[in-house]
């Protein structure tokens, strides 16, 4: 099969071959060969504007932009003449004629990209002696200010509001030498905030609200995290000086995310010095929640458990995890409720079914797609889910694909949102219909129209899907249980035909897959193993040190009606906020429990009806794996310090020691996030991952296989798998402390 | 929104000419500014709706261009031309004198709403220099006392005659010209399709559709070395071959008609008297490279200009010269025009087209170039006004007769607008190659005020200056080129001995300074910043090291810019500098040995 061929060109005396269509300013870059640009940036439409790239190629009569320039066969290009040192000095003179010389205070002093050009390319002089032209900086927004005399007129915000985030926000207004970047609103944005505009500007035009004018870059230390919030596992810098984050933003550009980071990874880090902030364990006496020691509270916890255990059995004990805990926290609570207690109570707020997904679909290596594959995924079905306000990552994705390979995108959902717009088709379907929908498109028979789909539109869906030979299937809280029966079915389907089909689920938080991947669910152990495969049980009875039950847990809802009835006595919930989230007096439930410990960053619903709370630490301030919607792990490097609490793993680690001492199963060995890391690697199905590779600051997409006697899909109960159906501005309980975005949410509402 | 019946009718209209809504941006805008006096944000967010677009869109493509008012001005907005043909022959005394009987400044508004003020770029009234615009009338060849009695005039609510057409276009013919395309100059009714069918009209499109293929109308073409006349003098025969013969897209003919090149007011005269004669050609290039659909792009001030081409096409579709099936030929071919509002950058043919298309007027990246990827990314030809005036005759009379009417690869006549210190300014339909100091002393009577001559420039300010002793020099695309300089855009500006270069320098890279797009740093910074060193340097307060430096930074400028602009404003300056160097070490006593020390308002 004919390809086309590579191209072969010589630059700077070296003769190279690259893939035809490279830019020669690419081509060269991979050499190891710097050319300058300011409006060049991958991924947003050419410009060839600031001409800072400009080089010599042999028979052009005048210098040519290398970021336009396609390499061609046989082309000889210098990036390296007296003439082409020249013109960079001469264009960096031209644009600091009206540049301020606010170096000193400027917030991107240190980390300026006009900084670093003047003194690579030695445009150490200035012969402009005429008047410039100031403006006062302007706000607007919480966190966008911009500076006009700093512009450099790179038009890259303008472009990655408009193309990148599909927002267009900010225009170009006025002419020549007075043109400058304007906002929507005349003299305010209204916008998602997500901040992309202020990272991506190469000098201090535009600058962050949260950040600016409080410290210099160099005196802060650069943390490479996950972020907290959503399920996308962006990762995000944290800027921290003395222990306290001072910003977040995505200088690394490393991470699965690309160049992408919303408003939640870019602003939403002040919640962990919010003046609420628990620091220290409470204990109830009298009625009243009264500060205590941590000896104190973990041993009146340990022992209450313990004797709970002891008189009423393991079945009267439950477990609420969390959907932001570390894999190796889950993994350890999982531990503490199977092996010290031994009950499978053990559930958390599920908002995707990873466990159906993953039993039905499982197999073939490359069956779920990662984030980076989105981008460059040719067609996609999105069944429910609002990206742009529950997953911006994926929504970036979507649209990177849609703008640079004319991807097709098929969305099934009841409600409007932006990727609608870009749609080839969309399917408008009555709330909780669109499982009913996907049904119908791969099932139903075309002569006998269904109740969601009608007879023209089922043959419109067939024949424009039947099209795609590679297709991914986004979907949220939508799809469950049964659903994938369908989907594998459509995988089977396609795949007769040659046709690929793969698979991401969208949760709601930073870690939801690993609360699932790694167990907290009634009826599996980790890695989807089922409670009922003895295999599995002794394994990790083996591991643990226990006899593990076979009998199958309660869920959520049912340790509650459990609680209303005094058949569960005990609930230790940590992470979670059931009580703010539930309807139906919840609080009345919570209440019956004979004893209630919570687990918490913040004095939540849940907490304030607690007999014990223990301050914990964020996922900012700890080190620890957390996985992603589409399963893959990523290193949390502590960044931050808060005194007083303690990170979960230690919490539930000591709490082993306690409960062991009370007779309650065995101490937890694993001393560290590390050590309990390398046990998951070693045991838990997908979870066979390089280290290095995670210690290098990649992701590394765990590989889930069918559970051994894993059963088909079933019913899930209504209410079990739900989706917070959070926006862009809220984190579920995490929101009220967030108080930037938080305020921007507010501003928005207002506007 | 309600619009006013009148408003929403012309809204209607402007949609239903273009495939794409948003080109209708700027004309929608400034016909509602029109009756309203500027576009009031009520309005943006009314043409967004529209449009589809978001407001954002709307008001950045909107600030990009001068004409374009978001606040009120007076009901007779007075527009003083002090761009280089006008400067030459009093344009900034007519400007002082507005402003002391008006009592207002540049942008400024009388308090009784009548009068608003603005110093413009070049208008295209250079032959009738000076000259100003009350609202879209052209009055010229004023005086300061004829000035005031206008104003008066318009005070007491009676609106003086305006100036059309352009001074100069009509005259007693020069024995020495050739009239081809100005055949039809000074005669009545030349804009009629009845008189222009008495003088050969639509005789080449005839030849065209009857007797000819495409393939044999683009060779006529290439025979005649018909070179561009906005300026660049590419062979418009070649251009019309890169349009590749096969197309999934429509094809587009693009007539460019944003004559604001200072000193050039050709197209002006040509459309305003021959507009059939335009028609015509575009029908042909249509046919030629199998286009259907063609626009007019006018620049904006040119709005009576506008009417008499609209009214000649409302007559060539009556008459069967447009629309279906063209003479019984089976060829389609639908045309109309479209504004732009103030902006020498919508020359440029990229420019243009994102014009056109209803955005911030940006040239393109190139390759690709029109032919291939132009108006909404489809196969496009574009070509100046009087290119495509010349085609008809090309078509009735031959390639060959007129290639040899010019010069070796330079073929036939093209206007030239002889304007500044002349005796007779004025449009001369002449040979290419006909020598410059012979069009000067003969044809355009010589310098007046018996003075010497000291500069010319050939054709627009855009091209390098000639001093006088480099004035014989045959006035063709090539001969110029070998002479350091460009036959450019026709436009002749003429200049005495009595002229300061330096306050002449300063006053172009005014021009350049306002026009600059500002995509591009080279251009954008550097116009700015030479402006503003020779605002200082003409104001007395030059230092010697400014001289050097002006020429370094105009050479620093050229051949790095995005588009040509950044060359038109370098190779001007570059020359003055160099060739009246002693000019500027004159000014460094800090006066101005041409005029006293009353210096003149400059343009914000």
């Amino acid at each position: 099969m004919a390809t086309n061929p590579d191209v072969r060109f010589t630059i700077d005396g070296r003769e190279i071959s690259v893939s035809p269509g490279t830019l020669v300013i690419e081509a060269a870059r991979r050499q190891g060969i710097g050319i300058p640009s300011f409006c060049y940036y991958p991924g947003l439409a050419l410009q060839a504007a600031c001409r800072m790239c400009l080089v010599e190629v042999e028979k052009a009569p005048k210098l040519q932009t290398a970021c336009t320039l396609v390499a061609a066969k046989g082309m000889v290009v210098r990036t390296d003449t007296p003439q082409i040192h020249q013109a960079r000095k001469n264009m960096l003179e031209f644009l600091l004629t009206n540049h301020p010389l606010d170096c000193p205070v400027c917030d991107k002093g240190g980390e300026c990209e006009l900084q670093d050009m003047t003194f690579r390319y030695g445009a150490d002089r200035s012969r402009f002696v005429e008047e410039k032209l100031h403006t006062p900086e302007v706000k607007w927004s919480n966190v966008v200010y911009y500076d006009a005399p700093r512009c450099i007129l790179c038009f890259r915000c303008v472009r990655v509001c408009d193309e990148g985030m599909g927002v267009k926000a900010l225009g170009v207004g006025q002419r020549g030498a007075l043109s400058v970047i304007i906002p929507n609103r005349d003299d305010h944005l209204e916008c998602v905030e997500c901040g992309m505009c202020i990272d991506i500007c190469p000098v201090g035009a535009l600058t962050s609200g949260t950040y600016r004018y409080q410290t210099r870059p160099w005196e802060l230390q650069h943390v490479p995290t996950v972020c907290t919030h959503c399920s996308n596992g962006c990762k995000t810098t944290l800027g921290v000086r003395n222990q306290q984050i001072v910003r977040a933003n995505n200088r690394d550009l490393s991470g699965l995310n690309g160049d992408f980071l919303c408003v939640k990874g870019r602003f939403g880090f002040d919640f962990t010095y919010h003046p609420e902030r628990l620091r220290q364990p409470l204990l109830r006496r009298n009625g009243q929640l009264e500060p205590a020691s941590w000896e104190e509270a973990l041993e009146h916890a340990a022992a209450r458990l313990a004797a709970v255990r002891a008189e009423s059995g393991p079945e009267a004990i439950g477990f609420l995890g969390s959907n932001r805990t570390t894999n190796e926290e889950n993994y350890l609570l999982g531990c503490i409720a199977r092996a010290s207690i031994g009950t499978n109570n053990i559930d958390h707020h599920r908002t995707a079914d990873y466990a159906g997904m993953i039993t039905a679909l499982a197999g073939p290596s490359g069956v779920f797609a990662t984030m980076g594959e989105l981008a460059s995924a040719p067609a996609f079905l999105l069944v429910g889910n609002d990206p742009t306000e529950q997953n911006p990552l994926v929504a970036w994705q979507i649209r990177a694909a849609l703008r640079h390979h004319g991807s097709r995108l098929y969305v099934i959902n009841s409600r409007e949102n932006p990727l609608r717009q870009k749609a080839r088709l969309w399917l408008e379907v009555a709330p909780g219909r669109e499982a009913a929908a996907v049904a119908a498109l791969v099932t139903a028979d075309v002569a006998r129209p269904t109740s969601v789909l009608s007879a023209a539109q089922l043959s419109e869906w067939r024949e424009a899907v039947a099209t795609e030979n590679d297709l991914v299937v986004l979907f949220g809280h939508a799809l469950q249980g049964r659903a994938f029966t369908v989907l594998s079915q459509l995988a089977e389907m396609r795949a007769a035909s040659g046709q690929r089909t793969r698979f991401m689920a969208l949760g709601d938080y930073a870690n939801s897959r690993g609360a699932a991947d790694m167990g907290l669910l009634p009826g599996h152990l980790p890695g989807y193993a089922s409670i009922e495969n003895r295999a599995a049980r002794q394994l990790y009875g083996q591991i643990w040190g226990a006899s593990l039950s076979a009998t199958p847990g309660l869920d959520t809802q049912q340790m509650l009606e459990a609680a209303t009835t005094g058949q569960l006595k005990a609930l230790w919930v940590v992470g979670s906020n059931p009580a703010q989230r539930l309807q139906r007096s919840i609080s009345e439930r919570l209440g019956k429990l004979d004893f209630l410990v919570v687990q918490e960053l913040f004095l939540s619903d849940t907490a304030r009806l607690a007999d014990v709370v223990l301050p914990a630490l964020c996922a900012y301030e700890k080190d620890g794996t957390m996985t992603n919607t589409a399963g893959e792990v990523q290193l949390l490097r502590k960044a931050a310090d808060c005194m007083g609490p303690r990170s979960d793993f230690d919490i539930l680690r000591i709490l082993s020691h306690q409960l062991a001492r009370h007779g309650a199963g065995n101490p937890i060995r694993l001393r560290t996030p590390e050590a309990a890391f390398a046990e998951i690697r070693q045991h838990v199905a997908g979870y066979d991952l390089s280290w290095v590779s995670l210690l290098a600051g990649g992701a590394e997409a765990a590989r889930p296989v069918p559970p051994a006697n894993g059963h088909a899909p079933y019913d899930v109960p209504a209410g079990t798998i739900t989706s917070a159906g959070d926006s862009q501005f809220t984190s579920g309980s995490l929101s009220r402390y967030c108080t930037m975005i938080r305020s921007l949410d507010e501003a928005d509402a207002h506007s | 929104m309600q619009l006013p019946p009148e408003l929403e009718q012309k809204f209607q209209t402007l949609l239903g000419r273009y495939p794409v809504k948003r080109s209708a941006l700027v004309p929608m805008a400034l016909s509602a500014q029109d009756l309203f006096g500027f576009v009031s944000d009520e309005l943006v967010t009314e043409i967004a709706r529209r449009l589809e677009v978001n407001t954002l869109q709307v008001s950045e493509t909107l600030s990009y261009y001068s004409m374009i008012r978001r606040a009120r001005a007076g009901k007779y907005h007075v527009q003083v031309c002090t761009n280089v043909s006008c400067m030459l022959r009093g344009g900034h005394r007519i400007l002082e004198l507005a402003q002391k009987k008006l009592e207002i400044g540049h942008h400024g508004v009388t308090s009784d709403g009548m009068f608003s003020l603005e110093q413009v770029e070049c208008i295209g009234a250079c032959t009738g220099a000076p000259a100003m615009q009350v609202n879209y009338d052209y009055y010229e060849n004023l005086t300061p006392a004829l000035t005031a009695q206008l104003l008066s005039q318009f005070d007491q609510g009676r609106n003086p005659r305006p100036s059309t057409p352009l001074s100069g276009a009509v005259h007693e013919r020069h024995p020495a010209e050739v009239p081809v395309i100005s055949r039809l100059f000074g005669v009545p009714g030349s804009h009629t399709l009845e008189v222009y069918l008495q003088h050969d009209g639509y005789r080449g499109l005839e030849r065209a559709l009857r007797q000819l293929t495409p393939e044999q109308i683009i060779e006529e073409v290439k025979k005649s070395n018909l070179r561009g006349r906005g300026g660049a003098g590419f062979p418009a025969g070649m251009k019309w071959s890169f349009v590749p013969k096969q197309s999934a897209k429509p094809k587009y003919i693009l007539c460019n008609a944003d004559e604001s090149e200072p000193g050039t007011c050709k197209d002006r005269p040509l459309m305003e008297m021959a507009p059939h004669q335009l028609i015509e050609g575009m029908v042909i290039a249509g046919r030629a490279v199998d286009a259907h659909r063609g626009y007019i792009y006018v620049r904006g001030e040119y709005r009576y200009v506008i009417d008499i081409l609209d009214a000649a096409i409302a007559e060539a579709y009556a008459g069967g010269y447009l629309g279906k099936n063209i003479l019984g030929s089976g060829f389609d071919f639908e045309l109309f025009t479209h504004t732009g509002a103030g902006a020498y950058e919508c020359g440029e043919e990229s420019a243009l087209m994102e014009s056109l298309e209803g955005k911030r007027g940006y040239p393109r990246i190139r390759p690709p170039f029109p032919a291939v990827v132009g108006l909404y990314g489809c196969p496009t030809v574009i070509n100046n006004v009087e290119t495509l005036s010349s085609v008809p005759a090309i078509l009735h009379r031959g390639g060959d007769w007129y290639a040899g009417l010019g010069s070796v690869k330079n073929g036939g006549t093209r206007l030239f607008c002889i304007s500044g210190h002349v005796r007779r300014p004025g449009i001369y339909e002449l040979p290419m190659g006909f020598n410059l100091r012979r069009m000067i002393e003969d044809v355009a009577g010589g310098i007046t005020g018996g003075k010497r001559l000291k500069a010319v420039i050939p054709g627009g300010s855009s091209c390098p200056l000639l001093m006088a002793e480099e004035s014989d020099v045959p006035m063709d695309f090539d001969s110029l080129a070998k002479a350091g300089s460009m036959l450019g855009s026709g436009g002749v500006v003429v200049i005495d001995e009595d002229t300061c270069m330096v306050d002449l320098a300063r006053r172009i890279m005014h021009f350049y300074a306002h026009e600059s797009c500002g995509w591009c740093i080279p251009c954008r910074e550097g116009t700015a910043w030479m402006r503003k060193l020779l605002d200082r340097f003409h104001a007395g307060l030059g230092q010697a090291e400014d001289i050097p430096l002006l020429g370094e930074l105009a050479k620093n400028m050229l051949g790095t810019t995005f588009c040509p602009l950044g060359d038109a404003a370098a190779m001007p300056t570059i020359s003055i500098v160099k060739k009246w160097a002693h000019e500027f070490e004159e000014h460094l006593s800090g006066k101005c040995p041409y005029r006293p020390a009353d210096v003149l308002a400059a343009a914000p």
